[in-house]
């Protein structure tokens, strides 16, 4: 009688490890997800990199001998300490405009926009980097890599 | 003594019975607790593909072969409506009604940066000038707008040059359909 009892509440320790075992593959498949999960926050934004592309084309106050250069073109003279035309440093040229231009296109006061940041590299140096306003942890940013095969351009802006 | 194992057996059977509810009840809840999940995810996919919608409605106006810059600001540019195409399209609006879509009331094309006194293009003031509003609708139906760089053949002091400002193009549609 006593084996019997024995063996029948071994049986039910049985039975309620594997209930705890199977909830624990549960939770265990369910944390892997969520820790798989790619962040949400950091979200892909067409009308950074929209705006990243416009920006790059536009024509600047600086020229060189020939003509009035581009950002993209003001970038690679700015890495090359180059001056402007006029005698003006090209980096101080560069960083005016894209702030004047990102002033204009993100405007922080009296906007959902909390802030924004940009970072442009060219062969793995920093040549601008801008930011402005609060840094939070949700925003919206881009990437546009190997501009003319040397510019890395990045770009967020917070909410 | 068939009695006690009758109650036993009973006793066994409930129990059972509530384990398998509890399990029941258990999963049921990891499923709510998992669709909670997976739809706060599908609204921010969402919202992220309605941006891109919006964003893909503009662009592809703007890099038709009507608005776009082609190579004729030094190489191929992406996201860049040429202005004297722009103001040739609207003094010859009238053959293209309909051609974006039934659905498109209007294209403005707005500069953004420099900033300077808002001042409607036409014939008599154009290049001095910094929005270019097509059909002249005004802002009739939804907005789809994203960023563009404006370019144009400029002079200064004397010599030619490609000057390229920073704008936004406007789509007023109806609807979704033109998405």
């Amino acid at each position: 009688m006593m084996m019997k009892k024995n063996k029948r509440a071994q049986e039910e320790m049985v039975g309620f490890a594997l209930i705890i075992i199977i909830v624990a593959v549960i939770l265990l498949i369910f944390l892997g997800f969520s820790l798989t999960k790619p962040s949400t926050d950091n979200v892909e934004s067409y009308e950074v990199e929209s705006f990243m592309q416009a920006m790059l084309q536009y024509t600047s106050n600086c020229s060189d001998n020939l003509q009035r250069l581009s950002i993209q073109d003001l970038i690679i003279r700015c890495e090359r300490r180059r001056e402007c035309a006029d005698g003006r440093k090209s980096c101080d040229v560069l960083k005016e405009e894209i702030e004047d231009i990102m002033a204009e296109s993100w405007k922080i006061e009296n906007t959902p926009i909390a802030g924004y940041d940009m970072i442009v590299v060219l062969d793995d140096k920093a040549v601008v980097n801008i930011s402005q306003g609060n840094i939070t942890n949700n925003f919206k940013g881009s990437t546009l890599p190997r501009i003319k095969g040397e510019i890395d351009v990045t770009m967020n802006v917070y909410y | 003594m068939v009695k006690r194992l009758k109650i036993k057996g009973q006793m066994k059977i409930q129990q059972m019975a509530f384990m398998l509810m509890a399990i029941t009840l258990f999963f049921i809840l990891v499923g709510l607790f998992a669709l909670t999940w997976r739809f706060a995810g599908i609204k921010e996919s969402a919202l992220a593909l309605e941006e891109k919608n919006t964003m893909l409605l503009a662009t592809k106006i703007a890099n038709s072969p009507e608005f776009s810059c082609g190579n004729s600001f030094g190489g191929s540019k992406l996201n860049c409506i040429d202005a004297d195409k722009a103001m040739s399209l609207k003094e010859n609006i009238n053959y293209y009604i309909g051609f974006w879509g039934k659905n498109v009331n209007n294209i403005k094309i707005e500069t953004v940066f420099p900033v300077e006194a808002r001042k409607d293009c036409t014939l008599s003031n154009y290049p001095d000038c910094n929005v270019i509003d097509l059909f002249e609708k005004g802002t009739q139906g939804l907005p789809y707008w994203n960023f563009v760089s404006i370019c144009q053949k400029s002079t200064d002091e004397g010599r030619l040059y490609d000057k390229c400002v920073l704008g936004k193009v406007f789509v007023y549609s109806n609807d979704d359909e033109e998405k």
